[in-house]
């Protein structure tokens, strides 16, 4: 396990090189607030836009404090997935690609610390820039528009997270297992294609990882139901662990088709 | 909506956060070897595509490694 | 003399293509045996398996040491194309890779200073690796390949990309680390060979047809070959056009190799007797490598 801290240096420099360590979670940042903004001005902006016809009324409906955090969600659900799908499909895939991984191949290192250096670096940057998007978005939805309580609040921050970590986990998996492209292609579609699928027909099934964002809103909004909440949760963990054993098998197993 | 009323305190940082997107999306335009496309395209991307110019920029425009 | 490694039947298969077939060898510890062989013959995909790259399909590697499950802690390994992280500099880069290797990380950075010294980047250590020329990042290859005093040197080429000069300072630097180190590289420049090699291997179609010391190979191949020199190109040429026996020419000489004896070198002046070619002087020569080679990989 010793090798984990130096490959995890080498992950983390590689982050803040790139900048990845400050743009993905400025991004998030950036959402978190102007999704309040934009929300509680939205009637000026369009008054002051103009061009409406004399006499077009607007009708705004109430937005609760609860439901601008999920529509904050629902930015991070289509944006920020895209970002952290794209951004990150690359992270073994292109080692290989490149032929960078061939010199970090041929020493003793454990494949399990060298996915879990990337599994770290890509939960404090994805985690990380949620969770502090979110509170801003807290902060201003406080502002503009009310409180929420506050334990609903960190039930449904702890589901949002659990749901990342099962996202994260199937962008890993992709990246060890498959090459950029296609990683890219499987990452996106089981973290945004399935989710619309699971909306589509998910009024079949109640225990889906899918499920876990809109269950963050229930249980922000007071009212969700205990059994099949619990049951995602345990499933989406057990299948990140999957999924995080399973990078590691392939990081190994793909060893041979570094470039040399 | 007039100038005054406009809530300036709450809208600044939005401002800064999108002045940094777009001076780091730079910085790293000038630093990077190449990109997917030319320089200068990229460039225009970054500092009139908005919020989503440096994220664009930063997903599709850059060549890692 | 004590054996570091050991292969045996070492064979790597993609599909029906064979491209590594049951090879057997040992490595003696710090000697320096040479894998010689055209593109394609295997050499990669056998430095590959060595280093762990690659799994064969049968056959053992069997390495002299108290652990030898993972045999990557004993090797060095520098790929013909070493690829960096063009973010990190020279010596952050030298630095990790030793720690990975196990040097004590307190100690990882001053032996990272030291071999990048020694493989002369000590002025660049600080420069990012995606500046680096290809000699540098040769250079920075052998470095990274060397950090944690491996028992086992494995370079895949490691010179063709260089200049001359570059060619002999490499060349140089592993002599030097011939005393304590044990060295497998492959190469097609026989030249480097020659050099230091104590064991040459020459690889064909990925099987190994031919192995030996270098004195061994020579006595083996090197049929005697005569140099004789005529009074100008002309003459040279006249005479390869009149010889009936394996000839060529270079300016004014005329290199001519006898076969089992034959022809024999009366007939050979008798043929000249006949002529009005003016020969100056005959003198015996020995194959070199490069002539060595090309019948070993032509032959059968």
């Amino acid at each position: 396990m010793s090798n984990f801290s130096f490959l995890f240096q080498k992950e983390w420099r590689e982050n803040v090189r790139n900048f990845k360590i400050l743009w993905i979670p400025l991004v998030f940042l950036l959402f978190g607030i102007s999704e309040p903004l934009t929300n509680y001005y939205l009637p000026q902006i369009l008054a002051s836009v103009g061009n409406m016809p004399e006499g077009t009324v607007f009708q705004f409906p109430e937005l609760s404090p609860e439901q601008i955090l999920m529509s904050t969600i629902s930015q991070y659900q289509l944006i920020g997935m895209l970002v952290v799908t794209l951004g990150f499909a690359g992270i073994i895939a292109r080692e290989r690609k490149s032929g960078t991984a061939t010199l970090l191949y041929v020493r003793p290192i454990s494949y399990f610390s060298y996915v879990n250096s990337k599994l770290l670096v890509m939960i404090t940057i994805v985690i990380g820039g949620v969770i502090v998007g979110i509170l801003a978005s807290l902060y201003y939805t406080n502002i503009l528009f009310g409180a929420v309580d506050i334990g609903a609040f960190f039930g449904f921050l702890g589901t949002y997270i659990a749901w990342l970590l099962f996202v994260i986990s199937i962008v890993l998996f992709s990246s060890a297992a498959f090459t950029t492209g296609i990683a890219s292609t499987v990452s996106v579609v089981f973290v945004l294609f399935a989710q619309i699928i699971d909306a589509l027909l998910g009024t079949y099934w109640t225990i889906s990882p899918w499920k876990l964002p809109m269950y963050a809103g229930q249980i922000l909004n007071g009212n969700f139901d205990m059994t099949p909440f619990v049951w995602s949760i345990m499933i989406t963990l057990i299948a990140s662990i999957v999924l995080i054993a399973g990078a590691g098998y392939f990081a190994k197993r793909n060893v041979s088709k570094a470039k040399i | 909506m007039d100038f005054e009323s406009i809530p300036w305190l709450l809208i600044l940082p939005i401002i800064i956060i999108q002045l940094i997107l777009i001076v780091v999306a730079i910085i790293d335009l000038i630093r990077v070897r190449s990109t997917n496309g030319p320089k200068w395209l990229w460039a225009v991307i970054i500092i009139l595509g908005n919020m989503i110019g440096p994220i664009i920029y930063f997903i599709v425009g850059r060549r890692n490694e | 003399m004590k054996t570091l490694l050991y292969m045996q039947g070492l064979t790597k298969e993609y599909g029906k293509e064979k491209a590594v077939d049951n090879i057997t060898f040992s490595l003696n510890k710090n000697t320096s045996t040479a894998l010689i062989g055209p593109n394609g013959a295997g050499k990669t995909t056998t430095l590959s398996m060595l280093a762990g790259l690659l799994k064969q399909t049968t056959g053992s590697i069997v390495m002299d040491g108290e652990d030898t499950k993972d045999i990557r802690k004993m090797i060095g390994f520098l790929p013909q194309y070493p690829q960096f992280y063009t973010w990190l500099t020279a010596l952050e880069f030298t630095e990790m890779v030793a720690k990975l290797s196990g040097v004590e990380p307190k100690m990882a950075k001053l032996e990272a200073e030291k071999t990048l010294e020694f493989v002369g980047l000590g002025s660049a250590k600080n420069k990012k690796t995606g500046t680096f020329s290809g000699g540098m990042k040769q250079r920075l290859g052998l470095a990274q390949a060397i950090v944690h005093k491996p028992a086992l040197l494995l370079l895949d080429e490691p010179v063709s990309a260089l200049d001359p000069i570059g060619r002999r300072e490499i060349m140089n630097l592993l002599k030097e680390l011939q005393a304590n180190t044990t060295i497998l590289y492959s190469t097609h420049i026989l030249n480097d060979a020659e050099e230091m090699t104590d064991q040459l291997l020459f690889l064909r179609k990925g099987k190994l047809v031919e192995q030996g010391s270098m004195r061994e190979v020579r006595e083996k191949y090197a049929n005697p070959l005569y140099k004789m020199y005529f009074s100008s190109s002309e003459e040279a040429a006249l005479f390869v056009e009149m010889s009936p026996w394996p000839t060529r020419q270079e300016g004014p000489v005329a290199f001519i190799s006898i076969e089992d004896g034959k022809p024999k070198m009366q007939e050979v002046l008798l043929k000249l007797a006949n002529s009005n070619l003016s020969l100056s002087k005959v003198e015996r020569a020995t194959a070199s490598l490069e002539e060595i080679f090309l019948q070993v990989v032509n032959k059968g």
